[in-house]
């Protein structure tokens, strides 16, 4: 991602590549209610090896989407919910964004027309 | 038992146009498609679609519930392609308001959730964040 230079947008950056995958969208669904050991993680995907599914997980680490605990000799994940949050501003944003660009387009029209009436009175 | 959240998001901005104006950003595929979108396609009556396509792929669905020009708009909101299939278009709410402020108009923006899937909110929260990080991530 261009412009990925300061916290916020290196964050985002990393969890959009976290969430782009089908496999970790799925363990993200199943760690965010409950939390679950690497092992039993890694069950739920037949057709991919251990160590990928462990890689997945510290992708999802890193990206700060979920927060992991030794238990014994078993490592546990669940959900970050503070992370949710953070997705929660990211809504926010997208609207604080949207609705600048629809002020400074019905400005500009605004404009326009108050300018016409303008024209058309000193016409009269 | 955990409160029920229903999390809403508002935003107001005052804009220097006339409500009518303003109105017609929301119900006007082209001009929709100069703020919202790359492209709109609105049929603005009750129970008609709305369709925008975003800049990175996913495209928000939607159905008109209510109009009131140029005061009031209030569709449904949820993604088609861009996201997982678990939220569907119709799974939020947003509501517009236009209120006359002098020369301008104030406007609201309320999006928050169906009460279908209030109860829900925990388990929909991420999945339904998902589009948005998505859409966000070629800025």
């Amino acid at each position: 991602m261009q412009g990925a230079n300061h916290e916020g947008a290196v964050g985002i950056d990393l969890a959009l590549r976290a969430v782009a995958d089908p496999t970790r969208r799925t363990i993200l669904r199943l760690v965010r209610d409950d939390e679950r050991a690497a092992g039993e993680l890694a069950d739920y995907f037949p057709t991919i090896s251990r160590p990928a599914v462990s890689q997945h997980l510290r992708v999802l680490s890193d990206a700060g989407l979920v927060v992991t605990r030794k238990d014994g000799n078993r490592r546990m994940y669940r959900a970050r919910p503070e992370g949710l949050a953070e997705a929660w501003a990211f809504l926010d944003d997208m609207w604080a964004d949207r609705l600048g660009k629809l002020k400074a387009a019905a400005e500009r029209e605004q404009a326009q027309v108050d300018e016409q009436a303008r024209r058309r009175r000193r016409r009269k | 038992m955990t409160e029920v959240e229903t999390r809403v998001v508002e935003q107001t901005v005052r804009i220097a146009a006339s409500p009518e104006v303003v109105w017609r950003y929301w119900v006007e595929s082209e001009r929709m498609a100069t703020w919202f979108g790359e492209r709109a396609q609105l049929d603005p009556r009750p129970g008609g679609g709305c369709r925008v396509e975003m800049q990175h792929g996913p495209i928000m669905v939607g159905e008109y519930v209510e109009l009131v020009p140029p005061e009031r708009v209030v569709f449904t909101f949820g993604w088609e392609s861009g996201g997982p299939p678990e939220i569907p278009p119709g799974s939020t709410r947003v509501e517009v308001t236009l209120v006359p402020d002098g020369d301008g108009t104030v406007l609201t923006l309320r999006h928050s959730e169906l009460p279908a899937s209030a109860a829900d909110r925990h388990a929909e929260g991420w999945a339904e964040i998902l589009p948005i990080l998505v859409e966000r991530a070629g800025r």
